[in-house]
């Protein structure tokens, strides 16, 4: 043991119990490398950490425990026009780099498999089956930009060309550009080639269509349901006996840690229906209430000065808050601009930072 | 001395007298940054001029245009749209230098991104932000860090032969010095920076069929073009040859890495049976992760799946993924890979 480390752990056994446990374990640690720069140079690890007053009675703080519940994005977010663009230009871009799509490795000749791409490429020009009508190597593969109100950037318009890819087999467009090209010479036989065009209907699987990105909890506008905003993360906030939308907190028990506190908090105002997990073990934020001069000369406790709320994480993986029996009046599951439209302007600024974007 | 010295001097007479009045209306060449630049720049952006015409949108076909142009057989001329990059470099003073590795005329450009993966999305939104808080460490203000000291060992002695001599790397076994963690913070938060998978097939020193055969398979999985290794030394019990070509891998990094991960995570480990995990003692101690796949476990991967037929049987190999991370020590890499669905068995905590 040295001067250095002898130092720091008297520093930290004077501040004694008012300092917190963390606090304390990273600067009573001791490893070789600490010690050897300890050796090294006379007075290091002299540490200006402003000593700690002992609550006194004339000044004090409640501490509370919040708990930020979260649910994370469930989906992809939405591309920006640009990010779309860019993607489809690359893709094309691409196609014209790339070596030549080795048919004969995925496709053996003469199977329907061979035939039905065959077909398929020779309606879509590229192998890439969600670039629009695209040919990459030949004298034309320079018109690779899009015409004003083309759709090919569009995720729905390629996720469209992928399911129609995916379920038929190149003979229906074949059929009908057969039955058009018999009408637009004027061949009086429209019966014969809508008989044609109906004999030659393939049956085929449907394809599973993805799931709507806006759900029925969106349009209804139901601010309770985990369903809405799929590609945002939500928030729980809680209206409490004041009428003030906040986080849910609850004063901390004594010794207890803050994310037993968080466990607690989250049981007694949202329910036991949910299935979370409490992030770590540090406060992730704080907010500090004081309280005016009136409003503490005429309550109980004139030498609480207000409260500091520090907040943990915590995500909810399964289930629904349920305020019943728990004193609060009302809950909602809210975005990041929501929440800033619900809370009070005082509380924003200390849960602005901690709250995603997305 | 005269003639050189008669322009200044000259200069000199003749301004005498205009000195007073240039002095006198000086410009001012103080300018305020906000008010002037402002009008000096365009009033209008292209952005805000009207789309074109309707009928114009409905006329226009680029293809017809430039196929009647080559019907009056005016192309354009070649020079100016149909510029290939030097094949070799030069050096930088030649008047002919290749156009950036950006530039898509340039040899050397690769295409991408192409998309913006959902794992990608995720780390983001949502593991990025976790693993700080699960990682922060806490410090009291006013707490300053032990100065790092040389953490390599002096030669200490006389004799002259110590001077300007490297440092000696520290005492035992392991002759290197492991990563030092900085402080996390949100810029800094462990994240996945590559992958590589490798394949060794030793029996491609017979049959060099099994080399091809891994080289497709390991490109089909990673979207990426492999490059062979050949064996650097005689190993007897591998029995490996010097010179020959044993191995193929693949470097998938950016997009690919998350494409190549989640496919694995998602598709293709919960396929295997009685797959326990990945070992908890896997690491470097730098914070890169590895762990094995089968044959059998390769061919669970969709592309080779869609077309299993067409790789001779018994001849895809098994591979070795090593998922490189920027976390310094294994704990935090364990982590990441937790949090994006890899699962672990085993003693984790090192």
């Amino acid at each position: 043991m040295n001067a250095g480390q002898q130092t720091t752990r008297r520093l930290a056994s004077r501040a004694g119990p008012s300092i917190c446990r963390s606090c304390r374990d990273s600067l009573s640690r001791s490893t070789y490398a600490t010690a050897a720069a300890a050796v090294q140079t006379e007075a290091p690890a002299i540490q200006h950490i402003p000593p700690v007053a002992s609550p006194s009675q004339a000044s004090s703080y409640a501490i509370n425990a919040g708990v930020v519940l979260s649910r994370p994005p469930q989906i992809t977010r939405d591309l920006h026009p640009f990010e779309s663009a860019f993607f489809l230009y690359q893709r094309r871009l691409n196609e014209r780099l790339a070596l030549p799509f080795t048919r004969y490795f995925y496709f053996k000749k003469r199977t329907p498999e061979d035939l039905e791409w065959k077909r398929k490429i020779k309606q879509r020009l590229t192998p890439a089956r969600d670039i629009g009508r695209y040919k990459g190597y030949g004298d034309e593969a320079w018109n690779d930009e899009l015409l004003v109100g083309a759709r090919e950037n569009e995720i729905d318009y390629q996720v469209e060309r992928l399911i129609e890819d995916a379920s038929t087999t190149g003979k229906e467009g074949e059929a009908e550009s057969e039955a058009a090209e018999a009408g637009e010479a004027g061949i009086s036989i429209g019966g014969a080639g809508g008989v044609a065009g109906k004999g030659k209907k393939v049956e085929h699987e449907p394809m599973e269509k993805p799931m709507p990105r806006v759900t029925e909890a969106d349009i209804k506008g139901d601010v309770k349901s985990l369903n809405r905003l799929l590609p945002r993360t939500l928030y729980l906030l809680v209206k409490n006996k004041d009428g003030k939308w906040m986080f849910p907190q609850e004063e901390l028990l004594p010794r207890e840690t803050l994310h037993m506190a968080a466990e607690r908090v989250l049981i007694t105002s949202a329910g036991i229906n949910m299935n979370t997990w409490v992030v770590g073990n540090a406060p992730i934020g704080h907010y500090t209430h004081d309280r005016s001069l009136k409003v503490r000369e005429s309550s109980q406790n004139p030498n609480q000065l207000g409260s500091k709320t520090f907040f943990m994480k915590a995500r909810i993986m399964g289930g629904q808050a349920d305020i019943t029996n728990t004193g609060l009046a009302d809950f909602k599951w809210l975005a990041k601009e929501e929440v800033h439209k619900a809370v009070e302007q005082n509380y924003w600024p200390s849960i602005r930072n901690m709250l995603a974007e997305r | 001395m005269a003639l050189r010295e008669l322009p200044s001097r000259a200069a000199s007479a003749l301004l005498r007298d205009a000195r007073p009045l240039i002095h006198a209306n000086r410009p001012s060449l103080r300018r305020h940054a906000s008010s002037e630049p402002l009008q000096e720049v365009a009033q209008s952006t292209s952005f805000a001029v009207p789309p074109p015409s309707a009928d114009l949108v409905q006329d226009f076909d680029p293809v017809a245009r430039s196929k009647t142009r080559r019907l009056r057989k005016k192309p354009l001329p070649p020079s100016r749209y149909q510029y290939r990059p030097p094949k070799y470099y030069r050096g930088p003073l030649h008047p002919h230098q290749p156009p950036p590795e950006s530039d898509p005329a340039s040899r050397l450009f690769q295409p991408g991104p192409f998309s913006l993966p959902r794992l990608e999305q995720t780390y983001e939104s949502t593991i990025a932000a976790d693993l700080l808080t699960l990682i922060y460490h806490h410090y009291p203000p006013g707490f300053r860090a032990p100065v790092q000291t040389q953490r390599l060992r002096e030669w200490t002695g006389a004799s002259p032969y110590y001077q300007n001599r490297p440092l000696r790397p520290p005492r035992g076994k392991g002759d290197h010095l492991k990563l030092l963690t900085p402080p996390r913070t949100f810029r800094n938060v462990p994240e996945i920076t590559k992958v590589v998978v490798h394949s060794m097939v030793p029996q491609a020193q017979e049959n060099s069929g099994h080399l091809h055969v891994a080289g497709m398979v390991v490109q089909a999985i990673t979207n990426v073009r492999v490059e062979a290794h050949k064996s650097k030394h005689n190993v007897v019990g591998w029995d490996l040859r010097e010179g020959k070509y044993v191995a193929v891998t693949a470097d998938v990094e950016r997009e690919d890495t998350f494409h190549f991960l989640s496919k694995l995570v998602d598709v293709v480990l919960p396929k295997i049976k009685e797959w326990k995990g990945v070992s908890g003692n896997s690491g470097d101690n730098s914070g890169n992760i590895a762990f094995g796949l089968t044959p059998d476990q390769v061919a669970l991967f969709p592309e080779i799946e869609v077309n299993y037929d067409a790789y001779p049987p018994k001849m895809i190999p098994g591979c070795h993924v090593t998922i490189q991370t920027s976390a310094t020590n294994d704990r935090d890499a364990l982590l990441l890979l937790q949090s994006i669905g890899l699962p672990f068995y085993g003693r984790l905590n090192k």
